[in-house]
């Protein structure tokens, strides 16, 4: 259902943050890989935890998670 | 070397922080700050960084041409059609009230004040959303306003909503101008940007999504806001408890550091103004704050009850303040935690950071005031990456602060001040088209006031108290408007502007008058400017229930059937629909306020 965004519109407020949260997962999940396994940490406290790509595979994961779950399908108008 | 947080939290309250609490949870960057702020650049964005940054503004962008179809009518483009969920409301309206301003103010008041500074979070907001949720909104809701000057005008009549009206949309726009200013100071601090740039950048971006998708566009953005602010900001809490070696050891250290055990403690140490370092009582804490700042603030401020009264029907009216108020209680995690965190993180024994009053940092770029807590957390935890994802936080804070209050202002300058004194018979298109322009000139005015505060910073001491002038009185004449039919016309426009300029009055005297005044507003020689806040309000909110009552029993009240739908008693509230337990708002109110009384307890 598209919550939020107008009678008539197919697109959810839902689906914008999972869109938008996936994109980050995308960006960082790839980047703290890089940092993790190419030894490229940067100069961070605590980097040795690596944040960037722990917290870069959560947004991807919720993110990917409302992105489906919210996703326009046939028919689904707005009835918020 | 800066003064050791100690003396630095000793001489604080008197220089740092006048203006900085007059609302709750609408804290702002103190004045004297921002040239401070100017000599330094705290670090720089990566490319990675940057693409996080520009993702954020293609998507607000996108949003903004993608609803405009949607926002043809008056109430599409004011009220977002009235279709909002429960869900979708109730984060709007907190979201609303989660900009940078407050996540910068309030972390930096936690490094200040200690856990006191939850109180803001809680007891000056959870009661009060609560409240709006089960009781007041009903009648919002029934009476079918658009503004909460509207419902004065229907319970009270042309001139409570018309000072109603002036004050408020006067005071958007300048806090308008105060966030774009405040976001273009923190840019330039944290990255280097060019001020004139971030002005016209955020400004331009605020006023095409807002003009074109109305409210309906503010609060789809409000809800990206607060996903982001969290995702944005969680870290560092986490990142922080870890390194301080938890929750325990972290209060050990704070000890340790001030050689106090007072930052830790949210109540027991409310006994006397001297005894916590806010230099007030519970009784300021209670009355001035929980039950008058903010149930004014969150139960008539027409920016946060705009985004409830998009609610589609009344049970998603009543629920939308209480999901807002069950997140609210989380907020401290993200705000509080980093302050306490920077207050009790340590090296080789001593305190690890040296904050001091933003007066003492001013001109002094090895220094640093408190209201930088957030971003050096920012930069201790987060490298290329999370940095953008904070910084790309903080900007959509700054921007939903400007949206939020130019929609409120357009809606209330197009029904409550054009559509009412201007131009009465105008279409409906015509009103829509109103609010398009309103929007565009309201951010132009408030580009206007934020070069003014790049002149006068000091002037934004005075924008927080005009805010604290009207917010407390009009609480008194709007819930007695609602809970009592007794209540007359000339009764509650009296009211309303005793309470104002009476608060205008205390203002002045304690600001002129040393340490005397500031004893007698507050009751105690002991009191600083926070509890002169607090007394101020609760005198003011006092002199308008004291004066409406009056002058109501000596004029002639409105016939009972006049009343119906605005006020108790006279009005047959519709059943709100739910049909289970778990469907009534009651219930989840109940749930929340168990919530909230066990938070009390564990940080006593």
């Amino acid at each position: 259902m598209a919550e939020g965004t107008g009678r008539g519109e197919a697109l959810s407020i839902w689906f914008f943050v999972g869109i938008m949260t996936l994109a980050y997962g995308v960006v960082l999940l790839p980047y703290g890989a890089y940092e993790w396994f190419g030894n490229h940490e940067a100069p961070t406290v605590l980097n040795n935890l690596h944040p960037t790509f722990w917290w870069g595979l959560l947004l991807f994961v919720f993110g990917l998670f409302y992105t489906l779950r919210f996703r326009p399908r046939p028919g689904d108008k707005n009835k918020a | 070397m800066g003064a050791s947080p100690v003396s630095g939290h000793k001489g604080s309250e008197q220089t740092g922080r006048n203006g900085c609490m007059t609302l709750p949870l609408v804290a702002s960057l103190h004045p004297t700050l921002l040239p401070a702020m100017l000599s330094t650049q705290l670090t720089h964005l990566s490319p990675v960084d940057l693409i996080i940054l520009v993702l954020y503004f293609a998507m607000v962008i996108f949003i903004g041409f993608y609803v405009k179809g949607s926002t043809n009518t008056s109430e599409e483009f004011f009220l977002a059609g009235r279709e909002m969920t429960a869900w979708i409301a109730g984060l709007s309206f907190v979201s609303a009230n989660l900009g940078s301003l407050e996540l910068m103010g309030w972390a930096g008041s936690a490094y200040q004040y200690g856990i006191l500074a939850a109180h803001w979070y809680w007891v000056g907001a959870i009661p009060a959303m609560l409240f709006l949720g089960i009781v007041m909104m009903p009648f919002y809701y029934i009476s079918k306003t658009h503004s909460v000057p509207g419902y004065l005008q229907l319970r009270f009549g042309e001139g409570a909503r018309g000072l109603a009206a002036i004050s408020f949309g006067a005071m958007t726009i300048l806090m308008s101008g105060v966030n774009m200013y405040a976001m273009a100071v923190v840019m330039q601090t944290v990255l280097g940007w060019n001020m004139t740039v971030s002005i016209w950048v955020g400004a331009a971006t605020v006023a095409i999504y807002v003009m074109l998708g109305g409210l309906r566009s503010a609060i789809i953005n409000e809800v990206l806001q607060f996903i982001l602010i969290w995702a944005g900001a969680a870290l560092i809490p986490i990142l922080g408890l870890i390194e301080a070696g938890g929750w325990t050891q972290l209060k050990a250290n704070i000890a340790t550091n001030l050689q106090s055990v007072q930052y830790t403690h949210m109540w027991s140490t409310l006994g006397h103004f001297k005894d916590n370092p806010m230099g007030i009582n519970w009784i300021g804490i209670v009355f001035g704050l929980g039950a008058v700042i903010s149930f004014g603030y969150w139960t008539t401020d027409f920016l946060v009850v705009q985004r409830v009264l998009s609610a589609h029907n009344l049970r998603a009216a009543k629920m939308a303040p209480v999901i807002g108020a069950a997140f609210k209680m989380a907020v401290p995690l993200i705000v509080i935690l980093p302050g306490l965190i920077c207050l009790g993180l340590m090296q080789n024994g001593h305190p690890l950071f040296h904050l001091v009053p933003a007066d003492v940092a001013k001109g002094d770029p090895s220094l640093h005031s408190y209201d930088q807590v957030l971003p050096l957390m920012l930069i201790r935890y987060c490298g290329p990456g999370l940095l953008g994802l904070g910084i790309t936080a903080l900007v959509a804070g700054f921007m939903s602060g400007m949206a939020g209050n130019v929609s409120a202002f357009s809606t209330v300058w197009t029904y409550d001040i054009y559509g009412a004194y201007i131009n009465k018979k105008g279409s409906d298109k015509h009103y829509v088209a109103m609010g398009r322009w309103s929007t565009v000139i309201g951010m132009v005015v408030s580009i206007g006031a934020a070069y003014i505060l790049q002149h006068f910073a000091s002037i934004m001491d005075y924008v927080q108290a005009l805010f604290s002038f009207f917010i407390a009185p009009l609480f008194g004449t709007v819930i007695l408007g609602m809970l009592w039919k007794r209540a007359t016309s000339a009764g509650g426009f009296l009211g309303l502007l005793a309470g104002t300029v009476s608060s205008i009055g205390m203002f002045v005297y304690t600001h002129t008058g040393g340490p005397q005044a500031l004893a007698r507003i507050a009751l105690s020689t002991d009191a600083q400017p926070q509890a002169e806040n607090m007394f101020r309000a609760l005198w003011s909110w006092l002199i308008c229930v004291g004066v409406t009552v009056v002058v109501s029993l000596m004029t002639k009240p409105k016939p009972e059937s006049e009343l119906d739908g605005l006020v108790y008693g006279a009005t047959v509230i519709p059943h709100d629909g739910a049909t289970t337990l778990f469907q009534k708002p009651i219930f989840w109110a109940g749930v929340v306020s168990v919530g909230f009384i066990i938070l009390q307890i564990i940080f006593w």
